[in-house]
């Protein structure tokens, strides 16, 4: 084949491709020669409409769901308390993210969390359960035992042996949207320590080895794609704060598939050292992914 | 009233009752918690005992259910017993089904045994006055209906649900969802089981005898009807002798021979003016009765003995309620502090509790977190059955205060969500023996975590550790630390009841931190 007949042919299979996928911007169909992202990072919009941009520097939501595929979004919906607390993920947020999945033709999108507060309060009240199933997503409890499975964390220290929530664990595509916010117990709750929604015995980790049995779970299914909500932001008194006073308006959103990467982002963001934080060390050390934000690629978009 | 238009009563009340029999029993077999609170409010207003105790500490929508039951009980007689009376009705089930399998089955009088009734009546009355609501609890009509259900019906009904939602979770469908099963202990099942046996083997073999030997609400109505303005009487003048009253009346009130009806005992079903071939059987004003009957003869003797007003007296001596029970338990340990239980917000102080709750278990059934728990004589056989919070279980969302809202007794009253929220019901105690932090010198905060005022934070300790500080000032006694905390077998964390529930102060809400907002600019 030479070289005339090659670039002939890759162009005419890319718009093949790209009249399938029924994509009509031009430079859609030359994607491949797109710098891809290790972190991409938002600020100045509304949650969706950051969300929109981020993921569109990403390749859209195709890149992450394929047609066909189940996807479960797992924002953090830990609270009996309305959004402008910011103890939950945005609401407007979820919902997009849940509308990106379905326009990627995904068979179905589920959301669920392992609540703290009575899971049906949290769910109506963080608004996430009308936003979800506005956009045709489905809501999955997770307060009974029942829906959880035993699993082995291989590679874990503190952490062997966990029950997941078998949604999770059958679900195709698994997209994590934690809030950035204060925690009493890990000064930060962001993405690795909103996979505690994902399992049910909690108490075992509170009693071991809190920092420790975060970062080992963080080993076991490293969500398909992270996104932290940053829009509001729990400054004190989480995770679940006392009142609106506790919330700033900050505005920003990350965008990973390296959670240890998008953790260490946010508590740059929230004006920490990902060093002072004790499961992003320990992620660090077990190679879960990289904390160290110059070694990489980083999208910066205002909107 | 023309007799078709008087026949047409008994069908009425079958409805009626099965109305109020059906939405009765839907408020205590709703655990997916779909029923609004003011349809419940409604509902159980028409109950007469719980209203009654309510009406001393609250005025509502059940004062004018309870004004309206003695509109009624003094204008048409015990009508009650027949159609709001959850326990009533379940007693015709047992007989209507009794009648469909022996068909020959007739009723015939028998002389109603009022002394041992009202015996028990002023007993239960004293009892309850002076503080014990036990009596009351174990033959009340509402409360045990809402006991049965409680714990006997609405456990089955989660354990099909829960099997039902488990096959479907399988093929990923969640409208059905699992609901968590409260632990049933055999000691609480007791009761509702004797009564459940007790009200069946009554019915099945002396028909309605339950409401006119141990029924407080029976006793009551029974003495407000001796006034009624209308009563059911035998029209001597167009009374054929045939009888078919008597073999029909279920309060087997009707003495056929005599042409009497005791109308103090009748519970207002209504059968037997639908039975009466003649129209002999009516409903009568004072006027009509003289003119159509021979006086009915009651024993004056007795009549007086139950002249003097037993409301008005237990109205005065019902805010006076004995101090039983004061115990602050300030230095008691997390097993000692268990024995000592926690009374859900409204209920003012554990005196007020024990002396209004007649344990009918609606709050257990109501509450969203399950936190709420019957017990038998964890409040001391003073206040058996009545419902205390399990912080094992679960605990008291801040954000809720449906308990306090449908509350039919008034046992735990009405607080808007602003006020519960500042209720402190306990108060937490800390044990840094017992906590992860100190014991095996890593991170925790559950407590912390979960606290929804703050008044569990966390503060420096050894290193990078921090370690819980309590501000009592700012807890409510939800028990969301003790919930949370992961130790075990003692919680290092833990409520120890406020006897009389005290005033929380509000959370400090002022901006804690000085931060920039608006657009950040990215710190990478």
């Amino acid at each position: 084949m030479d070289r005339r007949t090659f670039i002939k042919s890759s162009i005419g299979a890319s718009a093949a491709i790209g009249s399938l996928l029924n994509l009509g911007k031009f430079e859609k169909l030359f994607s491949f020669t797109q710098t891809t992202y290790d972190l991409v990072a938002i600020k100045g919009g509304e949650p969706d409409v950051m969300f929109d941009k981020g993921i569109e520097a990403l390749g859209g939501m195709k890149t992450f769901v394929k047609k066909g595929q189940t996807v479960v979004v797992k924002p953090n919906i830990g609270w009996d308390v309305p959004p402008e607390r910011a103890a939950n993920t945005n609401p407007k947020l979820v919902s997009r993210i849940v509308k990106h999945c379905i326009d990627a033709g995904a068979k179905v999108v589920y959301v669920v969390d392992h609540t703290c507060d009575e899971w049906q309060r949290a769910y109506k009240n963080s608004g996430i359960e009308k936003a979800v199933k506005d956009v045709g997503g489905k809501i999955v409890p997770g307060n009974s035992e029942s829906y959880y499975q035993s699993v082995t964390i291989a590679n874990g220290k503190s952490l062997k042996n966990t029950k997941e929530h078998e949604i999770i664990l059958s679900s195709n595509v698994f997209i994590n949207v934690p809030i950035l916010k204060s925690h009493s117990g890990t000064t930060l709750t962001i993405a690795m320590k909103n996979l505690m929604g994902n399992v049910w015995d909690r108490r075992y980790w509170h009693r071991t080895d809190l920092h420790q049995c975060i970062a080992d779970f963080a080993t076991y299914r490293k969500p398909d794609l992270n996104i932290v909500d940053a829009y509001w932001v729990m400054k004190t008194n989480g995770p679940r704060g006392v009142s609106i006073e506790d919330v700033i308006t900050m505005k920003a959103q990350l965008i990973s598939t390296d959670i240890v990467a998008v953790d260490a982002a946010a508590t740059k963001l929230f004006g920490l050292n990902p060093d002072d934080i004790g499961y992003i060390r320990y992620a660090t050390d077990m190679n879960v992914g990289i904390k160290d934000l110059d070694k990489l690629n980083i999208k910066r978009i205002t909107v | 009233m023309s007799r078709s238009n008087l026949t047409r009563l008994k069908n009425i009340r079958v409805v009626v009752s099965l109305i109020f029999f059906l939405l009765i029993s839907l408020l205590f077999i709703d655990p997916w918690n779909k029923i609004p609170t003011g349809f419940t409010n409604f509902v159980v207003a028409l109950q007469l005992i719980p209203a009654i105790l309510k009406i001393f500490f609250y005025t509502g929508i059940t004062t004018i259910g309870l004004i309206f039951i003695f509109l009624l009980t003094i204008a048409f007689g015990r009508v009650y017993c027949s159609t709001f009376c959850p326990i009533g009705t379940l007693q015709d089930i047992v007989i209507y089904l009794k009648r469909k399998v022996k068909r020959r089955e007739r009723f015939q009088y028998n002389k109603s045994p009022y002394l041992y009734h009202y015996l028990l009546f002023i007993l239960i009355t004293i009892f309850t006055v002076a503080g014990s609501t036990t009596l009351l609890n174990l033959f009340e009509p509402f409360s045990n209906y809402g006991r049965i259900l409680t714990n006997i019906v609405e456990p089955l009904i989660i354990l099909t649900n829960n099997f039902v939602s488990n096959i479907l979770g399988d093929f990923q469908l969640y409208f059905l969802y699992a609901i968590p099963l409260r632990k049933i202990s055999l000691e609480i099942l007791i009761i509702p089981i004797l009564f459940s046996a007790l009200i069946v083997y009554m019915s099945y073999s002396h028909s309605r005898l339950f409401c006119n030997s141990l029924c407080p609400a029976g006793a009551l109505l029974g003495l407000v009807s001796r006034f009624s303005v209308f009563k059911i009487v035998i029209n001597e003048n167009v009374c054929n002798d045939c009888g078919a009253c008597e073999k029909v009346c279920k309060a087997n009130c009707i003495e056929s021979e005599t042409k009497r009806l005791d109308f103090a005992a009748c519970i207002g079903c209504f059968n037997c003016i639908k039975s009466c071939p003649t129209s002999g059987v009516i409903y009568a004003g004072i006027k009509l009765r003289s003119a159509s009957t021979s006086p009915v003869a009651f024993d004056s003797s007795r009549r007086k003995f139950f002249k003097y007003n037993i409301i008005p007296a237990a109205a005065a001596a019902l805010p006076v309620i004995s101090v039983a029970d004061s115990i602050e338990n300030k230095t008691s340990g997390f097993h000692e502090a268990r024995k000592h239980p926690i009374s859900p917000p409204g209920s003012i102080s554990i005196e007020h509790f024990k002396s209004l709750c007649t344990a009918c278990h609606l709050c257990v059934t109501s509450c969203p977190t399950h936190v709420l728990y019957p017990s038998l004589f964890d409040y001391g056989i003073d206040g058996i059955l009545q419902p205390k919070m399990n912080y094992d279980a679960s605990f008291c969302n801040y954000d809720c205060n449906i308990c306090t809202l449908i509350c039919p007794s008034g046992a735990i009253l009405p607080v808007d969500l602003p006020s519960k929220k500042l209720i402190q019901i306990g108060r937490t105690h800390f044990v840094k023996e017992d906590c992860v932090v100190i014991d095996k010198k890593k991170e925790c905060a559950a407590c912390a975590e979960h606290c929804p005022t703050k008044a569990v934070r966390m503060v420096p300790y050894e290193g990078k550790l921090r370690l819980p500080e309590l501000n009592n000032d700012l807890c409510t006694g939800c028990g969301a630390c003790e919930y949370a905390c992961p130790t075990t077998p003692r919680k290092a964390i833990y409520v120890r009841r406020n006897s009389v529930h005290l005033q929380a102060i509000k959370p400090d809400v002022k901006k804690k931190e000085d931060v920039p907002e608006g657009l950040i600019e990215f710190p990478f």
